[in-house]
């Protein structure tokens, strides 16, 4: 049985009955209550509410706010009870309202005695839902605001670690009863924050998880990737919760890496070569060089860092090259193009371009900044 | 099925193949690109990993020397968003260690090891056995493992070695107002024996 309070401090007193408590609105409050609670009459003891149980959430809070005092709906009785009630009492909806005056209805009684199929005919899933409403007859589960908890753990150890495999095995426990608490409440992880002494790491994950053994390798390459700097006297922990992953797999569609596994080698990988040589290259939508959009299909390379080339020219045109991996005289050449961009820029560009293929036919782009000439890369 | 080999080995059949319209790479083996500068080495790269991210599938580059053009690649069919650029900034042997751990992670359509600008006293220290190892780990996978290269590196472990030869370039207009239009490639299959020779544009 459901109770519900309408009254300006509802929800404080709904909370006397029941920590469980959904507030509708700010005058009405419902809540689970229990045979004996209604045997012992307390509700009766509150003064100026208006106050209604009944079987399903619905009809107790359309009952506790159209009726005065303590209405008590027996179950198979709410139909009858709420039949002498104004059909305004229902929620508002322009045009079921005006099909209500068309129609000359004016009680829920009136409107809980047509056909069902007949209004859901002509009023749709709504009207069907009012009716339901109308009858006492809607079934939902309470929806309780739950306070929201956090996931944390912490210790103050009586003496300072300096390996990391105890600190691992710490942590594992941490991890173990936040990843249980997660499940408890359907919950995953799409973060952890962890203190170490004073010093702060944040952990983002690239999907939501609570797998321990995944979430303790992640820690322990953080760890290796990022040392600790002194010994650690004091642990915290906090996982902030999200919703779960909920993935479909298709039965012909291609195999794609495992998310755990492919994040724990491109943790690996990033402890080896560093954190921003591992990415998902995308293009900028600018005219800088090595960033914009081509629609060029012969591959290029480039040399990173640009070679410094000397060139020897003839009427302004480059005709022989010198590098440290390339030399030779310029057969043909095709340029120079001459871009700029982002000159409100610190990192501005303005410089002349030539494509040229030396006399072993390799194909290159060079260019000049300023007095200076480079090889940028070579076509491939 | 199976071919029979003289000495009464038998090596499983290929079970599938990457067909990039150009060259079919058997998947589970290694596939080894060389040629020099400009040979179109990194062109057919970019087919194969156009034709892998076509189907969906993710692929890895590990870039020894740091040279991969996103902007080329995407013109040539690239799906960028399925790819993982790892840049290893000329070191070798990282190269060689994200490749081996890519690998073992498994689930990618196509891994690119490229090595072609890396130092050639790089290349010379890397084992043999490093191939072997390649080879034994791939070949539990559908993944393609492409190693580009300025010369042949994996010797037996590979089981398709195609060699790029520079033919042409093509510039159209009239000096001095030429323009670089394209270049004409040569593929010469090496390994298996016998495989057609084929010419290939790729058009600026």
């Amino acid at each position: 049985m459901f109770a519900c309070i309408h009254t300006p401090d509802a929800r404080a007193l709904a909370r006397s009955f029941s920590p469980w408590v959904e507030t509708v609105d700010e005058k009405t409050a419902v809540f689970s209550i229990t045979p004996r609670q209604i045997a012992e009459k307390t509700l009766e003891r509150i003064p100026h509410a208006q106050v209604a149980v009944a079987e399903t959430v619905e009809a107790a809070i359309l009952a506790a706010r159209n009726f005065p005092g303590l209405t008590f709906l027996e179950p198979g009785d709410e139909a009858r009870v709420l039949g002498s009630l104004p059909v305004d009492c229902l929620p508002p909806d322009p045009e079921i309202f005006q099909m209500f005056d068309l129609w000359g209805i004016r009680s829920l009684a009136d409107f809980a005695r047509l056909p069902e199929n007949g209004v859901a005919e002509r009023l749709g899933p709504r009207g069907l839902w009012m009716q339901r409403l109308a009858r006492g007859a809607l079934s939902r589960p309470l929806r309780p605001a739950i306070p929201a908890a956090t996931y944390e753990e912490s210790t103050e150890l009586d003496y300072p670690l300096d390996r990391i495999e105890p600190l691992l095995f710490l942590i594992g426990r941490f991890l173990y009863d936040l990843c249980a608490r997660l499940e408890a409440q359907s919950l995953a992880s799409e973060a952890l924050h962890l203190t170490f002494n004073d010093q702060e790491r944040m952990l983002r994950l690239p999907f939501p998880t609570r797998d321990i053994k995944f979430l303790l390798k992640l820690v322990e390459h953080d760890i290796e990737a990022r040392p600790l700097e002194e010994p650690v006297e004091r642990v915290r922990l906090v996982i902030l919760p999200t919703e779960p992953r909920r993935v479909q797999h298709g039965l012909f569609a291609p195999a794609a890496p495992e998310p755990e596994r492919l994040e724990l080698t491109l943790g690996k990988i990033r402890a080896l070569v560093g954190e921003k040589n591992v990415k998902t290259p995308e293009l900028r939508n600018t005219y800088r060089p090595g960033w914009s959009v081509s629609d060029s299909r012969l591959a290029f390379r480039y040399f990173r860092p640009p070679l410094e080339a000397r060139v020897e020219t003839k009427a302004g045109i480059p005709k022989k090259l010198w590098t440290r991996v390339c030399r030779g005289e310029i057969s043909k050449i095709a340029g120079p193009w001459r871009t700029s961009g982002d000159w409100w820029r610190p990192d501005a560009w303005n410089r002349d371009e030539w494509d040229l293929e030396l006399a072993d036919g390799a194909l290159y782009r060079i260019y000049r900044d300023g007095e200076r000439w480079f090889v940028e890369g070579t076509y491939d | 099925m199976t071919s029979p080999l003289a000495l009464g080995w038998r090596v499983p059949a290929v079970p599938d193949v990457l067909s990039t319209g150009i060259l079919d790479c058997p998947r589970g083996r290694i596939t080894e690109i060389a040629g020099p500068r400009s040979s179109g080495r990194t062109s057919l790269l970019h087919s194969i990993l156009a034709a892998a991210t076509g189907r969906d599938e993710f692929v890895v580059l590990v870039d020894a020397t740091d040279s991969f053009d996103p902007c080329s690649a995407s013109a040539a069919g690239v799906e960028l968003s399925k790819l993982t650029w790892i840049r290893c900034n000329g070191n070798v042997e990282h190269a060689m260690r994200a490749a081996d751990l890519v690998i073992h992670s498994g689930g990618f359509g196509v891994v690119a090891l490229d090595l072609a600008e890396a130092a050639e006293s790089a290349l010379n220290r890397i084992p043999s056995t490093a191939w072997f190892r390649f080879r034994r780990a791939v070949e539990t996978t559908p993944a393609v493992l492409v190693v580009l290269a300025r010369r042949p590196l994996t010797k037996t472990c590979s089981a398709l070695l195609v060699e790029m030869k520079r033919r042409h370039s093509l510039f159209t207009g009239e000096y001095p107002f030429l323009l670089l239009r394209g270049a004409e490639y040569e593929l010469a299959p090496r390994k298996p024996v016998g495989g057609k020779h084929a010419r290939w544009v790729a058009s600026a």
